[in-house]
């Protein structure tokens, strides 16, 4: 639990290195007891295959038409994990199987976007713009976040990576770092004169600017001077491991992120999808575990949720692998998460029941998922974030 | 300037915010009807005209006279092209390609992993007849069509089966079925291998230790040592990445591996060049503001390859001629025609069959086109048209499509997907039937809409003088626009002889963006620059991938985009790496800066004295301690001063 002590303990830490505790600081402070809620986004880019991670094993077509890539039976050697009778998951994400069992991993499936593009940089567009069939000018998590006052911490909203996200590109202040390590000013003992630079400049909007750079670059000093220990037992592994590691180090340090995103690559298998998509989920489990069990109690106060841009085709292509196609799967894991369940309405896998007969449907759009979270964990209007999106009967993710 | 405390720095630091009354809200900016003294308007027009003042630019304008030196600027074709710029654009091979040839020589990367089963090949050649009875006959009827066909047939075909097609069947076929999937399996993997060796067939330890991690010269000995097929395996199977610091083997290893990124890296590197060398200075800002106004992103389709001849043969061209010249020529390229997807918009005619072009999907009237042209690159948003104007120009420009996108991607007018029928836009009707002539006539209109030009004088204002410019001067560019039927040269003039330009209001009122903060440092410290590739990521990674803009509306013109805690950051450590000479590619050279105060070496950089709250907080900082050159030159690049131009 987050005893006052402790947190009290872990911002004299980010203190120590800004100096006079800054304004958003102190009303971190004051909202400690208050337990900040934390969304954490999750991008897998490329269009992972959806009907392989959450395997509808009750479907005879599912293996009549994917003779190779077809995840076994449960019980089969290599076979998925029962989860419901009706799905599994496929095997190699072991790792999430007791998060399911202990109800805090949901599953929502033939989800996605209305709009039918099927290219990966359109629909990763669309997606992360939250406005499907167009590009907003900055991304929904973006807007679904408070607006920027002169208290908001510099670091409330985090990327990792080196380039911005459309998720959280726009005015609310995200920043994106490619690795704690580096966020800082290249040449230390010319910091202080820089900072005072921008300090005194007669640019009002670099001057602002400047400030929340160098308060956010002092921070993460400080925070980089104490050694990260993860919980016991938790390591993580690779490079998206490594980039949950970050984001859980910067949340336990206390200072003021309320949402994060991340992505992950490699997932548009169009030939010799098995051993790929297999080593992939194997990554990509491991490492959302540790971080669920790094963070500990703390998951009571956050929600992660994936995504892909859309899933792939339902047959399986000549080489054995799968082309582009719709409906895809997300998952939410958090404490007050409604797990064990998947959510949805499935579609079918007959050729009349599929998306121009060859993809996955989409039942529910992914903007009703992204939703829910946002006014029910974030707790912050949709309307903006969604414009022109009413969202239908609610799904029912989270605990109230 | 107020007494400073000395002493701890924050404590300066505090002090210097609680006297210095600095106005809050915002800049206190002059006034643009007060012309700046002449020692800066020389300064000024360099930060404008040109990508960022060199040494002895100042003293050059000087001598020839300002107004002299802007009119050169205007007529660039009197001015020597830079020896130095010559010869760095002879590494490039794909610059001045038509797009035919580019296609020709640099095809989408080779399909080598999308290899087309036999089992494939095979079921399609069998019967119609023959498919039906394998997928939805009876087990006796699948058993029978299987033990009719000839052996080799039948074998690949059960490579292939899948296993509704083998259900029921006889355990010999069931078991050969699985044979020879294996065996074709087996098969396919050996020929991906065949086609790609692993490396450590194709080198031996040594030789991939030192293509690696040794020396320049021993990577360029070891790849030099091979030819032909062999060099090209062995450069697919290093990848790219390996030569970063090479860049003869990296440009050779990018053209074997990934040819039409190659295509557009010399694009990028090229753009670079000329940013940072030529003397044509304002002729390459041009290129790039009118390539931001007509944008179009590289990472959609066919768009990389088609960029080459776009900015050569669509943009560059007119930058000093008349609008209506460069919004016809945007409008045929093949470049914009697929990027806003009128290459696709066509319209049924009940006169003649039907026809798409190849590779088009969606038959059906696009507004895309239609709607970018209105909004963003004549008459803007509040220029006054409506939906149907839209559709109307749309209907206009149905059958103005691309021929063969992948051998010539060349204009061509369709008049089979042509909207005959009348139609009106903005108070004008163009009367049914007249083909491609629709097009042109658009063209016309939207060309002399006197909203365009006041759109197009208010852009160009903006990139010239403030992001908000003055009224007046605007009004006064839109004249000039409108009395010299959109010549270009004609309005930039009305503008660089205004007060409003050379005025207290336009001095240091605009922001570089990310390309122009990277190219006026590597200009103000006269970096000998050998390999753009790293500073054209450097550009990126600030924010603005060249070429990579996926909205049509170009990066913004705008200084508030640009300015976020990664965006400063990445400044001030961009500033920090060139002055240490830590940019691959890109030689410094500071010994000119040895044993110079701040002050000196401040206003060398800068082009001008620099600002008092400038030189207080570097000689704060110091305190007396000698600092490099370096640091001192990484100190003003990477100051809010130095942001400004």
């Amino acid at each position: 639990m987050l005893t006052r002590r402790y947190f009290l303990r872990a911002s004299a830490i980010a203190m120590a290195g800004v100096g006079t505790a800054p304004r958003w600081l102190a009303r971190v402070a004051a909202q400690g007891e208050h337990r900040r809620k934390i969304l954490i986004v999750i991008f897998q880019r490329g269009a992972a295959d959806g009907l392989n991670v959450v395997v509808p094993f009750f479907e005879p077509r599912y293996y009549s038409v994917r003779p190779t890539i077809a995840v076994p039976l449960p019980g089969k050697p290599n076979g998925a994990l029962d989860l419901d009778g009706r799905f599994g998951l496929h095997p190699s994400l072991q790792a999430l199987k007791p998060f399911w069992d202990s109800g805090q991993l949901a599953l929502v499936d033939a989800v996605g976007s209305p709009d039918p593009s099927r290219s990966h940089f359109d629909a990763q567009d669309y997606m992360e713009s939250g406005t499907p069939g167009r590009i907003s000018g900055d991304g929904w998590l973006n807007r679904a976040l408070p607006t920027v006052a002169r208290d908001t911490s510099p670091v409330r909203a985090i990327a990792i990576g080196a380039k911005m996200p459309r998720t959280l590109s726009g005015n609310g202040g995200a920043v994106a770092i490619a690795d704690l390590q580096q966020f800082q000013v290249r040449n230390q003992d010319s910091a202080g004169i820089l900072e005072s630079l921008y300090a005194t400049t007669a640019d009002a909007q670099l001057m602002a600017q400047g400030k929340r750079t160098f308060d956010a670059v002092k921070m993460i000093a400080a925070i980089n001077r104490q050694p990260y220990t993860p919980n016991a037992g938790v390591q993580y592994v690779g490079e998206f491991g490594n980039a949950l590691r970050q984001i859980a180090r910067l949340i336990k340090a206390d200072v003021g992120v309320e949402a994060a995103f991340a992505d992950i690559l490699g997932w548009d298998h169009h030939t010799n999808e098995a051993p790929q998509l297999s080593g992939l989920l194997q990554q990509f489990g491991t490492a959302l575990a540790a971080f669920a069990r790094d963070m500990g109690d703390r998951m009571e106060d956050i929600v992660l949720v994936t995504m892909s841009e859309f899933g792939r085709t339902v047959q399986e292509d000549g080489n054995a692998g799968t082309d582009h196609g719709h409906g895809n799967v997300m998952m939410v894991l958090g404490g007050s998460v409604r797990g064990g369940h998947v959510y949805g309405r499935w579609p079918g896998l007959e050729p009349e029941q599929l998306f121009e007969r060859r993809d996955l449907a989409v039942t529910t759009d992914f903007r009703s998922v992204l939703g829910e979270l946002v006014r029910g964990h974030l707790g912050q209007p949709i309307d903006p974030v969604f414009p022109g999106f009413t969202p239908s009967e609610p799904l029912g993710l989270l605990r109230t | 300037m107020e007494e400073q405390e000395r002493g701890p720095r924050l404590i300066a630091v505090g002090a210097v915010l609680l006297l210095a009354a600095l106005p809050v809200s915002g800049r206190s900016a002059g006034r643009f009807d007060q012309k700046l003294p002449v020692d800066r308007q020389i300064v000024h027009a360099l930060n404008r005209l040109t990508f960022g003042p060199r040494a002895g630019d100042v003293a050059e304008i000087r001598r020839l006279g300002l107004d002299k030196w802007i009119d050169l600027q205007l007529h660039p074709y009197q001015l020597p092209e830079s020896s130095v710029l010559t010869d760095r654009l002879k590494t490039f091979t794909t610059i001045e390609l038509p797009t035919w040839q580019i296609l020709k020589q640099y095809p989408p990367a080779p399909a080598v992993f999308m290899l087309r089963p036999p089992s494939a090949t095979a079921m399609q050649a069998l019967s119609p007849l023959q498919r039906l009875k394998l997928t939805s006959g009876s087990a006796d009827e699948r058993r029978a069509t299987l033990t009719a066909m000839d052996p080799e047939t039948r074998r690949l075909v059960l490579a292939g089966a899948f296993p509704q097609m083998l259900d029921g069947l006889p355990e010999d076929l069931q078991q050969e079925a699985a044979k020879q999937r294996q065996a074709e399996q087996e098969g396919l993997q050996k020929e991906r291998q065949r086609m790609t060796p692993p490396l450590t067939e194709l080198l031996s330890p040594d030789e991939i230790r030192t293509a690696r991690t040794g020396t320049r010269e021993e990577k360029l000995g070891l790849i030099h040592s091979f030819e032909g097929d062999k060099r090209q395996q062995i450069l697919r199977a290093l990848g790219v990445q390996t030569f970063n610091d090479v860049p003869a083997l990296r440009r050779e290893a990018s053209a074997a591996i990934q040819p039409q990124q190659f295509v557009h890296n010399e694009l990028i590197e090229n753009k670079l060049y000329r940013a940072i060398y030529s003397n044509r200075q304002l002729e390459e800002i041009l290129v790039d503001f009118w390539m931001n106004h007509f944008s179009v992103f590289d990472g959609k389709g066919s768009v990389r390859v088609l960029l080459t001849s776009y900015e050569r043969d669509a943009i560059r061209p007119h930058v000093f001629g008349h609008f209506r010249d460069l919004l016809l020529a945007t409008a045929r390229h093949p470049a914009m025609l697929f990027y806003l997807d009128n290459w696709q918009s066509q319209v049924l005619r009940d006169d003649l069959p039907f026809q798409l072009p190849a590779g088009a999907q969606r038959p059906g009237l696009n507004e895309n086109y239609g709607r970018e042209l209105l909004e963003l690159h004549t008459l803007g948003v509040d220029g006054g048209y409506t939906q149907q104007d839209v559709v109307a120009v749309a209907r206009a420009f149905s059958g103005w499509t691309i021929y063969d996108l992948n051998a010539y991607a060349e204009f061509q007018f369709n008049p089979a997907g042509h909207d005959r029928k009348e139609k009106t836009l903005l108070g004008h009707t163009l009367a049914a039937g007249r083909g491609e002539q629709d097009g042109l006539d658009v063209i016309d209109v939207l060309a002399h809409h006197p909203s365009t030009a006041a759109f197009i004088s208010r852009k160009l204002a903006q990139r010239f003088v403030a992001d908000d410019p003055p009224k007046s001067l605007v009004d006064r560019m839109a004249v000039t626009f409108t009395k010299t039927d959109g010549d270009l040269r004609a309005v930039l003039q009305t503008l660089f002889a205004s007060t409003e330009f050379l005025s207290e209001g336009a001095w240091q009122a605009k922001l570089k963006s990310p390309l122009e903060m990277v190219v006026s440092s590597v200009r103000a410290v006269n970096a000998d620059v050998e390999d753009t590739f790293a500073l054209a990521q450097r550009v990126a990674d600030l924010g603005e991938p060249l070429y990579g803009k996926v909205e049509p509306n170009g990066y913004p013109n705008t200084g508030d985009a640009w300015t976020n805690t990664a965006g400063i950051l990445g400044r001030i450590n961009f500033g920090a790496a060139l002055t240490a000479g830590q940019v691959p590619g890109v030689k410094v050279n500071l010994s000119r800066f040895n044993f110079k105060d701040a002050a000196t070496v401040a206003g060398e950089v800068l082009g001008v004295r620099p600002s008092p709250t400038t030189l207080t907080a570097i000689e704060t900082g110091l305190q007396d301690k000698e600092a490099s050159p370096s640091i001192l030159t990484a100190l003003v690049v990477g100051s809010p001063e130095f942001q400004r131009r």
